[in-house]
């Protein structure tokens, strides 16, 4: 007959999937505060945007699918609430097709009408060209050469901002939200070769990969995933989706950890139950 | 905000809800209403693409140049494109090759550059660091941990020499550092994909929740 140890082991992972569910409504249902601690990095990128001056003009780019939202969408928000804080101009663009474009368009006109911000003079979204290794290149040269119009076909020409905001040389800081390699272009391509500032946050999945350049000095600050957009929600002193979307996390991080003991507890004491059978 | 939602509002929510109610329902068990949703999502993303292409790459940065903007020399890039489909003949797929040799050589050409200047120099570079860094003991400490670190782990990828003696001992610590590093990169992804997990639920708790609430 199978001993306690070896149900454990043996345990239909369906259960498991409910557990990790429970754990995730959990703080949803009863309100959980859990603390969120800042990092060196993502202090980093902050205090990197705070001392931009006022009114300066700055990119932010959406690069990253709709998968991604519950990660990014939160770093994109909090971003641009620091930005129109600090009256700056800003200019998005996407490299994703997919979901990048649209969300820029939504996320931005929402937040901009917090802040009273107006379309074209206060901000542009550039939305997305095919190819974006010679789009990162073509940007140093004029912005108006590779993208003739916005996202929703005004030509650039007509839009206020854009007179000011010709290329590389009138953007102060790039700040790249992504889940996938094109982060790694900016820094390569636009950092190392026409010397703009890049920042940026991540999905958690790419975070570990980025901190070499962090600690190379090419990139300025990084959040990772949704604790690094939890812990730029804390720096603003807003009560955002990542802040609220860190209290599962941090409820299912506690649900993983005690599986982890439990499984490595089943598997030493099952081993011995089958020494003892085996005599 | 909830009460005044349109019944396209409604209608999008719901929809939204049974597409992951139906992704979500592979946990329990393969089914009709998986295999759907995954079909729709195929589909749907194929034809954007195709539509996307068309949009933003055939007619932005071909045709309209071409015949509004008076850019004839456009025509040869578009040869080049259309040289591509030749891969679907048997006899004349050859000639593809003459496509693809420009986009190597241009991609190379241009990834050589932003590889080596923007990340192997840098990346070597910063591991060239001061083992008195400035901040005492902890600079220090850290330095050794860096250089250490890529020292063993790059030994352990010379496969030139058998791995014994100081060479085996070196390559151990290396391991080490690898482990380490698997460690950090699965405990992130962990953390990424219950991050995608917490977006769907609050989604379904809140938005649809909400939209539940609103109508009964």
């Amino acid at each position: 007959m199978a001993s306690f140890w070896d149900n454990i082991q043996n345990i239909d992972r369906r259960w498991i999937y409910l557990l990790v569910a429970g754990a995730v409504l959990f703080p949803m249902i009863f309100v959980a505060n859990f603390p969120i601690e800042l990092t060196p990095e993502s202090l980093q990128l902050y205090n990197a945007i705070d001392a931009l001056p006022d009114s300066c003009a700055v990119m932010l780019t959406f690069d990253y699918y709709p998968s991604a939202l519950a990660e990014t969408e939160p770093m994109s928000v909090a971003a641009l609430r620091h930005m129109f804080r600090k009256n700056m101009k800003v200019v998005t663009i996407s490299n994703i097709p997919l979901g990048g474009p649209s969300i820029a368009e939504r996320v931005t006109r929402e937040i901009a009408k917090e802040y009273g911000k107006e379309y074209g003079v206060d901000y542009v979204n550039l939305g997305y060209k095919y190819g974006y290794v010679a789009v990162m290149h073509g940007l140093a040269g004029s912005i108006e050469r590779i993208f003739p119009a916005d996202n929703t076909g005004n030509l650039l020409r007509d839009l206020p901002l854009m007179q000011t905001v010709k290329n590389y040389d009138n953007i102060k800081f790039i700040y790249v939200v992504a889940d996938n390699a094109t982060l790694e272009y900016w820094i390569s391509i636009v950092n190392a070769q026409y010397g703009i500032p890049v920042g940026g946050g991540v999905t958690a999945v790419m975070a570990p990969k980025m901190y070499a350049f962090v600690e190379s000095g090419q990139m300025i600050g990084l959040l990772g995933g949704m604790k690094g957009a939890a812990e730029y929600e804390r720096l603003l002193g807003i009560l955002g989706t990542a802040t609220r979307g860190m209290n599962s996390q941090s409820m299912v991080h506690l649900v993983i950890i005690f599986l982890v003991i439990i499984g490595n507890v089943g598997f030493f004491f099952s081993r011995q139950d089958k020494g003892k059978r085996n005599g | 905000m909830v009460e005044s939602m349109s019944f396209l509002d409604h209608f999008q929510i719901w929809l939204r809800a049974y597409l992951i109610l139906s992704l979500f329902s592979f946990l329990y068990k393969d089914n009709p209403f998986y295999k759907l949703s995954e079909h729709i999502f195929a589909g749907l993303s194929a034809g954007y693409y195709v539509g996307l292409i068309w949009q933003s790459v055939i007619l932005q940065q071909l045709i309209n140049p071409m015949f509004d903007g008076g850019q004839w020399w456009l025509v040869f890039p578009g040869i080049l494109g259309i040289l591509m489909f030749t891969r679907l003949s048997r006899n004349y797929s050859w000639i593809s090759r003459v496509s693809l040799a420009f986009v190597i050589g241009n991609t190379a050409g241009i990834y050589l550059v932003s590889e080596l200047h923007g990340k192997a120099i840098r990346q070597i570079w910063a591991t060239m660091i001061p083992l008195d860094g400035g901040s005492g003991a902890a600079s220090t400490i850290l330095a050794l941990i860096v250089i250490t670190g890529v020292i063993s782990t790059l030994v352990y990828f010379y496969f030139s020499k058998e791995h014994k003696g100081l060479m085996g001992a070196t390559a151990k610590i290396g391991i080490w550092f690898i482990m380490i590093s698997f460690g950090a990169h699965f405990g992130y992804t962990v953390m990424g994909r219950i991050s995608l997990l917490i977006g769907r639920i609050e989604f379904l708790y809140y938005d649809w929740g909400g939209s539940l609430l609103s109508i009964f």
